[in-house]
């Protein structure tokens, strides 16, 4: 492969940019398609300019109501018709309409940009989510995490590059057919306890941490011993850091999910613990998630996704959304709030949405229980060098079609890879004779008029 | 309508032009296609070369062809089934009703209007309809392979994709160093050595050949005794002790379990559906009799012909006992264990199953990925669609039994399952297995099943013959509601096979497909499989991308050994341990993997084998090696499966593994849910067959070294053997580790580390540990784990 020796490959892939990746990118084909080619998590440089650095993903699953968030849909008639059933104010310089159910994220207004013209393809909850995450709609295959994991590797060695918290389904955080060092990682898979939730193996108890160290400079002074005499296998290198690399996760990734370290006032900022079940609106300790988020963002993980549902309110929907919006609002607030205070929004692409929308009750009317939507929606960004305060695209009076500024799942799956410096159309991965993208083949338009 | 249509044509031609003068208009090699047509007139293929092709190339391909800036009306007309399709307007022609052609109808002038500018002269305009009338012969294959211009002489023709040409037996090349082979095979390894002006390395040491040797022949480590025992008897008698040795791992009923493990790997063995796309996972409580059927294959050494006919077409062999029967119902579980996404919305779902079925065969066996071609022509290898659909008529007409689907019909239909008649089957009692921890909400919307089996009565999955056989419809696009015309059941045009097999009406075609894929001049069946044993044994592979023997995948290092391999393969009998004996018998594969400069920098990626390729440990290796170490191995075959009871989501169902000490190939492979035990070290996306796993080195990995609950079980329960010895003080327990881990001992300063080691923990734990027998036992296993993690432990040189 381009004459390159297995050592100076790895040495090229650890000083900037993954071989792969950059074969990739650069539109050529590697020959032994992907899976022989080096893959690692080393941070590359983008291809193109980044605003963003990483993302954080508000994942609302159940198909979040957006005539009574973000899409404000008053009566235009005599004739009573669907449309918000909650009340709607103007907020910040932007004014932008925010319902009455969010009143600590209104304060953050100035920092939204509210795609109002979502559309996708399918009104069932599964197909339409996995859609959301990976692009297709029928076959497990990579989660835009895993792409862009893939396409830019992480900057911080001892925590996962890519984790997934409380995720649901395998979708969330799956790599398929990019390579398993892609995979996000999953805290909180089928737990609904997130206060104790870790990653796979980063805790046991068996020794303590001294012993544990003791130990491991045995292995290493063997392997070293081991490696001397084969100076040829840059492998036996890579094990010996990567030792390294497993032993300070230990230490690194507990510690960012112990959250001890957090004054009282910001616990209660983020309402950590404080989660309810009430109808479909699931504890999902979102206020822990949200602050994990932040904590994750500030050690340099580079996709973040937050998970909690459900949206699908088919019956007591006013409570129920009630329920949905008062467990996230103050906490997706204060994370906003914090990544800003911090510097960090700037770079950090927030991300907030559903795998589609619903439609609008008609407010005077008994009926309490929404259906699903794919034909108009509402997705945010914040951050990232997205525009900021911006109400972009529209849905028709009663809220059902969206009808201007329309940006589809691949859409936004190509304007957030854009914002990271990343062309959805050369992210490509070869296997079996075929470039796999995330994308597909339909392809998916950078939304520039959102970009700051 | 209709104008609409000579707009959008009007429009495209309009383009072309303006971008004229286009790039030559290229065409396609002629394909040999004996086996789905009839050889083509020459009369007629003159008349299409002189009269047709030319006025196709230069008046219709800039809007209607591959090459088109935007395809005018969606119209094809570069290739056969192109036109034969048709476009938005429908089919170019009807077969010899030149009046009923639209083709015609639009050369006239006669609503349609093409080409555009102005129409053909009047002659050309009769040979068109002369040409339809002959039942429009046309002998373009679906996608160019390799383009060549065309020529009023006839095409100049470069040579045809390496794999699709037949094997041939090459002479054994010359060598300087006569001496240097012990079989054949190493003088096609040697010559090239020579020619780069190298010399291969050293020989192995006997003592690290015996290491690679019990694991690439069983998958587990030699103990110390039988590594002593080798060296004894290879200073008595070299050579001959390597070949006792061989002869010996050969016959052990570990050899199944390892190189059974291989074939799963491309068999894309799982033991459930796999997340189907919409979170459900179904079990397959019945999988794992067709993972026993592979390892007692492997172990009976089921030539490799017979092998695939089993597997492909076991249901319609004869067999003369029940035994033999349920046998070759379970082989074809083959084809019915492949991952199928979500029957939910999803009207290609039947056309899925076959895809994958497809896919299986011709990627495993071929090493050629045929399934580009459900949606269109491959667009690099001589595969078109029409081929596709020959070979899922076949399929087509197949049933696959997958079974209950966990009664999940969104993700799949219930099927039937084979029956197995025969008395000896292996029936996990009911109480055995996992006991899924399902919710109740889960349970009351189960219905029950239509297919009721007597508790205790074996199953298997397995596929067998349709009472309805068809030919399948092209699906344009890969769209079964977008139907195209039938294509009758076959097999790849583009391989030439000297006597392809009839299917007649009233089969399936899946026997005859085996037979095909068999044939003693099929271009790459033998080439595949050798080519995969070479990788198993060298860590690298003849044609390094295994299950791409396609245009972009690589080409042979060493073709003409590929080719004596795949010959030497086919005549002595297909039989795998023949071919993997003198393999491991060659001189080639007993070089030592350390080597000296001058070979390393002139060969880095070591293409031409002057030296053995380290490797480390894979999953399953890994875990055996360390029950192996520490005692305790299980040795005997695990019976069934934890979820042999288990018909459930396993998404829903809790956590289905059960820990046992057999060997890893034993424990449940559910997709998308894989034992802990293996899951951190590059398992296969058991999905679709993987010829060559991934090697990742990760953080993960390594915690799951330092932390996991079977690292620290097994290096307590390590610790509890070696100190379960009264007599031994601690530099004799240290002796008995290393012989134990490394199969040797440690060297002096090796022995005061480990002490070292001891005496650090033991003081570290004084105040944790207060109980002297447990904290020794803790103080061992310190030890005890650190020599499982090391490289020496987990690389093979």
């Amino acid at each position: 492969m381009l004459g390159m020796s297995r050592r100076e490959m790895l040495k090229s892939a650890s000083c900037g940019f993954g071989y792969l990746a950059m074969s990739a990118l650069c539109g050529k084909n590697t020959l032994a398609g992907g899976s022989s080619a080096i893959h690692d998590l080393n941070a590359r440089s983008p291809q193109l300019p980044a605003r963003a650095k990483r993302v954080i993903f508000l994942c609302m699953s159940g198909g979040p109501a957006q005539l009574d968030t973000f899409d404000f849909k008053p009566q235009t008639g005599k004739k009573k018709h669907a449309g918000s059933a909650f009340k709607f104010a103007q907020h910040g310089e932007s004014g932008l309409w925010i319902s009455e159910l969010l009143p600590e994220t209104a304060k953050h207004a100035d920092k939204l940009c509210v795609l109002n013209g979502m559309h996708a393809d399918i009104t069932n909850h599964a197909q339409s989510f996995l859609q959301l995450h990976t692009g297709d709609r029928l076959r497990p295959r990579p989660s835009l995490g895993s792409w862009v994991l893939y396409g830019l590797g992480t900057e911080n060695q001892n925590v996962p590059g890519f984790i997934s918290l409380y995720p649901s389904k395998p979708s969330v955080y799956s790599s398929a057919l990019l390579p398993p060092v892609y995979e996000g990682t999953p805290i909180g898979l089928n737990t609904t306890n997130m206060s104790t939730a870790t990653i796979n193996n980063v805790k046991s108890d068996h020794i303590p941490a001294a012993v544990k160290r003791r130990q491991l400079d045995f292995v290493q002074a063997m392997n070293r011993e081991h490696a001397i005499r084969r100076p040829d296998d840059v492998r036996l290198d890579a094990v010996i850091q990567s030792m390294e690399l497993g032993f300070r996760m230990q230490m690194a990734a507990p510690e960012l999910l112990d959250l001890n370290q957090e004054t009282k006032s910001t616990l209660e900022r983020y309402r950590v613990g404080q989660g309810k079940t009430v109808g479909t609106c699931k504890n999902s300790d979102f206020g822990r998630q949200c602050l994990l988020a932040r904590r994750f963002a500030e050690a340099g993980v580079r996709f973040i996704e937050v998970n909690h549902g459900s949206w699908d309110q088919h019956s007591n929907h006013r409570a129920d959304l009630t329920a949905n919006c008062e467990s996230t609002d103050a906490p997706i607030a204060a994370l906003l709030e914090d990544l800003e205070q911090r510097g960090l929004l700037d770079e950090t692409l927030v991300v907030w949405g559903g795998e589609f929308g619903r439609p609008g009750l008609v407010p005077e009317a008994k009926k309490d229980g929404t259906g699903h939507n794919a034909r108009g929606f509402t997705f945010w960004m914040a951050g990232g060098g997205i525009k900021r305060g911006l109400a972009y695209g529209k849905t028709d009076p009663t809220g059902a079609r969206a009808i201007e500024g329309k940006v589809h799942f691949r859409d936004l799956h190509a304007t957030i890879l854009h914002q990271l410096g990343l062309q959805h159309d050369k992210l490509t991965f070869h296997q079996g004779e075929r470039e796999f993208r995330l994308t597909g083949t339909e392809g998916g338009k950078v939304v520039h008029d959102i970009i700051a | 309508m209709r104008n609409k249509i000579t707009l959008t044509f009007a429009a495209c031609w309009f383009l072309a032009i303006s971008f004229y003068p286009l790039e030559p208009a290229w065409s396609a090699k002629k394909p040999a296609r004996k086996s789905a047509q009839t050889k083509m007139d020459p009369k007629q293929r003159a008349f299409f070369e002189n009269k047709i092709r030319p006025v196709l190339v230069k008046k219709c391909y800039s809007c209607h062809s591959s090459k088109s800036e935007e395809l005018g009306g969606k119209l094809r007309m570069d290739t056969r089934d192109g036109m034969r399709v048709g476009g938005e307007s429908g089919p170019a022609f009807v077969e010899g009703r030149p009046n009923e052609s639209l083709l015609i109808q639009a050369l006239r002038y006669d609503d349609l209007e093409m080409p555009p500018d102005e129409p053909l002269p009047e002659a050309v305009i009769t040979d068109f309809v002369t040409w339809v009338k002959m039942g429009v012969p046309d002998p373009r294959m679906d996608h160019p392979l390799i383009a060549i211009k065309p020529t009023e002489e006839g095409a100049t023709s470069k040579p045809e994709l390496w794999s699709f040409q037949p094997v041939r037996n090459p002479e054994l090349p010359a060598v300087q160093d006569q001496s240097w082979s012990y079989d054949p095979l190493d003088r096609f390894i040697l010559s090239r050595i020579e020619a780069a002006e190298l010399a291969p390395t050293h020989d192995a040491s006997p003592a690290r050949l015996v290491r690679r040797l019990y694991h690439d022949l069983i998958g587990l480590p030699p103990t110390a005794e039988q590594v002593e025992a080798f060296l004894s008897d290879y200073q008595r008698r070299q050579q001959q002790a390597v070949t006792h040795l061989v002869d010996e791992l050969l016959a052990s009923p570990h050899f199944g379990e390892r190189w059974g493990r291989h074939w799963l790997d491309v068999a894309r063995y799982g033991e459930s559906n796999g997340n189907d796309g919409l979170g459900r996972n179904p079990t397959f409580p019945h999988a794992w009799r067709y993972r026993d059927y592979v390892i007692q294959a492997l172990n009976n050494d089921v030539p490799y012909d017979r092998f695939l006919t089993e597997q492909i077409a076991g249901d319609l062999l004869a067999a003369d006992a029940p035994e033999e029967r349920d046998r070759l119902l379970v082989a074809t579980g083959f084809l019915a264990i492949g991952s199928k996404p979500a029957k939910a919305m999803n009207v290609n779902f039947d056309m899925d199953v076959v895809n994958d079925q497809i896919n299986v065969v011709s990627t495993t066996v071929m090493g050629l990925s045929v399934a580009c071609a459900r949606c269109h022509d491959h667009k690099h290898d001589p595969i078109p669609t029409a081929d596709y659909y020959a070979m899922a008529g076949i399929f087509l007409s197949t049933e696959t039994m997958w079974g209950y689907a966990a009664n999940q019909p969104l993700t799949a239909p219930e099927t039937p399952l084979h029956i197995l008649k025969s008395k000896h089957h292996y029936v996990p009692s009911l109480d055995s297995g996992a006991k899924p921890n399902v919710d109740k909400h889960t349970l009351s919307r189960k219905k029950k099943p239509k297919n009721i089996y007597p508790a205790g009565t074996p199953l298997a999955m397995g596929v067998r013959e349709k009472k309805k056989l068809v030919d399948c419809k092209i699906n344009i696009k890969g769209e079964s509601k977008k139907l195209g015309p039938s294509v009758p059941r076959g097999f790849l045009s583009a391989c030439n096979i000297s006597q392809t097999p009839k299917i007649d009406a009233k089969q399936s075609g899946r026997l005859q497909l085996a037979q095909w894929l068999i044939s003693a001049d099929h271009p790459q069946t033998s080439r595949v499989m050798v080519n995969r044993i070479w990788m198993h044994l060298f860590g690298q592979a003849l044609v390094r991308t295994p299950d791409d023997f396609g245009v972009y995948g690589e080409r042979p290092t060493h073709p003409e050994l590929l080719d004596h391999l795949a010959t030497h393969f086919r005549t002595e009998g297909w039989s795998m341990k023949q071919l993997i004996r003198k393999i491991v018998l060659s001189h080639t594969y007993q070089l030592s993997s350390f080597c000296d400069e001058l070979i390393l920098d002139a060969d880095p990626e070591n293409k031409l084998l002057c030296r053995h390729n380290r490797r480390r440990l894979d999953a399953e290796s890994l875990r055996d090696s360390i029950l192996a170490a520490n005692g305790q191995l299980n040795r005997e075959p695990g019976l069934g499966s934890s979820i042999a009871n288990v018909d459930e989501m396993v998404n829903k169902a809790g956590n289905l593994h059960l820990p046992h000490q057999h060997r890893s190939i034993y424990l449940c492979l559910l997709r998308h849910s894989e034992p802990p035990e293996l899951s951190a070290f590059d398992l296969p996306d058991s999905t679709k067959p993987v010829g060559k796993r991934n090697e990742t080195t990760l953080p993960t990995q390594s915690l799951f070294l330092i932390n996991s609950d079977f690292l620290v079980e097994q290096s307590q329960l390590f610790a509890k053997d070696i100190l379960s010895n009264p007599k031994l003080d601690d530099t004799g327990r240290v002796h008995l580790v290393y012989r134990r881990a490394l199969n040797r001992a440690p060297e002096s300063s090796e022995l005061e580390r480990a002490l070292a080691l001891i005496q650090d923990v033991d003081n570290a734990l004084k105040t944790e540990i207060s109980q002297d027998e447990i904290r020794r036992i803790t103080v061992w296993a310190t030890l005890c784990q650190a020599l499982l993690n090391t490289n020496e432990f987990r690389y093979v040189d």
